[in-house]
């Protein structure tokens, strides 16, 4: 008979860890989103204060300057440069010989110390 | 060349045939009577025969074809099918052909006590293995992740992080419906991330929740659930693209779906820095126990974004990662050994992982909704990205996109549903820690 205590207890510890579970992830996960969102830009500021430049208000750094420059842009521009580097493998010269190697002399590879004749 | 062969084969011969030759240095140095050397070679001769025989026997007593049961037949052939879906349909093969091949590998019959299964300890399979038991190669994994994802479209709209958290409604609903079929409170907890659509993380917390060798409150053991759950939660995630596209369409109205996002603003790398510490020092402070996961998670990150390190993010995210994600596989494939899988337990853990697939779609796409209900015009976002908030990275951001360009052609949602994809990561993640915390 003990039986179903035990398992009403557990399904009531189930819905404890169901809600606080829930409401750590939101809480953890908006806190995060809410430093993003806030926190950064201060902290940006402050860095900019401590290097250089004062004068500037915490509405020019904010990333809004960049508003005009989208994902979209970058990833045209990405192309383009893809399509371009890729193009330079066409323009190669046509000309393909073997070219005669002159290796300089070096006693790493010289035939005197082989294995055979000793010294 | 042919002629160092000639005379080894002759000489091979020679040695097989030298008992017939009478070349043999032992029986002329017996030195018998003939007549008792010819009653021993008899009795040799029938023993060698019925010896052979028996030796047939016993050899035939050691294969797969003695030993095979059903069980190990039927989970060959789910294996083969694992790799057919991989191959043929295109469905995360990176995953679906190691895990495939290991469940073959960990289904062929064999006799017990020589050290050849993966659950004998001391054989090669079971040290490999231990890399899943003891939750080794899922930090290893997520280090991997780390140096390969952007997190800028999370940066540049940080409130698409709440759909990474609403997702995880599924891993908590899954935790309780698993209570209510009679499992216990660790082993629920394990069962339930697999709404989490994490692999790794479902690996991890199962290895320290549902491992076989805690000891529950009651004095009983805890089962050991690794192998079905790895299986369920891996072989979901191949499924995202069948799972999660009529949910959308059931939920999400033709209107809502063509919703266009504002391209999102680009993010300067002082951000993408900022991003791996502070986030680790916040998440791993509210759940310290997601430490492993976490911590290695943003220090890939940090690798990558640095732009100092260059040469460790590659190797994590592509020689590192293959190197684990090959063992992981392979080992999880095996760990469905017939005789321990194919288990009500199992049965009833592959339901309820569809239905915390479910779950957790739904959270996400409800919440996306709901979220809407604040935003206005410019603002807005389409409510299909809260599917990519089961974390399943990137698959479910594809398929999100695809669905987007199916009601618009022009309307290209990747970006925008990358980024409560990886918050959903974070998020599962989170909520493992949460549950070992309260459980382990």
């Amino acid at each position: 008979m003990s039986f179903i205590p035990l398992i009403s207890d557990q399904i009531s510890e189930g819905y404890v860890i169901l809600i606080t579970g829930l409401l750590i992830v939101f809480c953890s996960l908006l806190t995060l989103s809410l430093f993003f969102k806030f926190g950064l830009p201060v902290m940006l500021y402050v860095y900019k204060i401590i290097t250089k430049r004062k004068d500037k208000k915490i509405s020019e750094i904010k990333v809004e300057a960049d508003k005009d420059f989208t994902g979209e842009i970058a990833a045209a521009i990405g192309a383009a440069v893809h399509l371009y580097l890729d193009q330079q493998h066409d323009h190669e010269s046509a000309i393909l010989t073997i070219k005669q190697v002159k290796k300089p002399y070096s006693p790493w590879s010289s035939k005197i110390y082989g294995t055979q004749n000793r010294l | 060349m042919k002629k160092v062969i000639l005379i080894f084969c002759v000489l091979s011969l020679l040695i097989f045939i030298r008992p017939a030759l009478g070349l043999n240095s032992n029986t002329n140095t017996t030195g018998n009577t003939p007549i008792s050397t010819n009653q021993v070679d008899e009795v040799e001769e029938s023993g060698s025969y019925s010896g052979a025989f028996e030796g047939i026997k016993q050899f035939y007593n050691y294969t797969g074809f003695a030993n095979a049961t059903s069980g190990n037949l039927l989970m060959i052939f789910i294996g083969i099918v694992f790799i057919y879906l991989g191959i043929k349909f295109d469905y995360e093969p990176l995953l679906l052909i190691p895990i495939g091949a290991g469940v073959i590998i960990g289904n062929i019959p064999f006799v017990a006590g020589n050290q050849t299964g993966i659950y004998e300890t001391g054989s090669v399979l079971n040290y490999l293995y231990f890399g899943v038991v003891k939750g080794i190669y899922p930090p290893l994994i997520f280090l991997g992740i780390g140096a390969m994802t952007d997190f800028s479209s999370l940066i540049a709209n940080p409130k698409l992080m709440l759909l990474g958290a609403a997702a995880q409604i599924g891993v908590f609903a899954t935790f309780l419906g698993a209570l209510y079929l009679g499992f216990s409170l660790p082993e629920a907890g394990a069962i339930g991330i697999i709404g989490g659509a994490d692999g790794p993380t479902a690996i991890f917390l199962s290895s320290k929740l549902a491992n076989g060798i805690n000891i529950l409150a009651d004095g009983t053991t805890v089962k050991n659930l690794i192998g079905p759950i790895a299986i369920a939660a891996y072989s979901y995630m191949a499924l995202v693209p069948v799972i999660q596209p009529p949910l959308m369409r059931l939920l999400i109205s033709k209107e809502d779906r063509k919703i266009k996002m504002k391209p999102p603003r680009a993010v300067t790398q002082k951000e993408k820095m900022i991003f791996p510490v502070v986030a680790l020092i916040l998440t791993t402070f509210i759940s310290p126990s997601a430490l492993p996961l976490l911590g290695m998670l943003f220090f890939g990150n940090l690798l990558k974004e640095s732009g100092r390190t260059e040469r460790l993010a590659d190797t994590a995210r592509t020689k590192l990662i293959d190197i684990v994600t090959i063992l992981l596989g392979v080992t999880v494939g095996a760990s469905t050994q017939a005789d321990i899988f194919i288990t009500k337990d199992s049965m009833l853990i592959f339901g309820l992982g569809a239905i915390s697939f479910v779950i957790a779609t739904c959270g996400g796409l409800l919440f996306a909704k709901f979220m809407n209900l604040f935003l206005k015009g410019d603002n807005k976002i389409n409510p299909l990205i809260g599917a990519a908030g089961v974390s399943a990275v990137p698959d479910s951001a594809r398929v999100v996109h695809t669905e987007g360009l199916k009601s618009d052609s022009s309307n290209y949602l990747l970006m925008h549903a990358m980024a409560p994809n990886v918050s959903g990561v974070i998020g599962s993640a989170i909520a493992a820690g949460i549950i070992l915390s309260f459980l382990g």
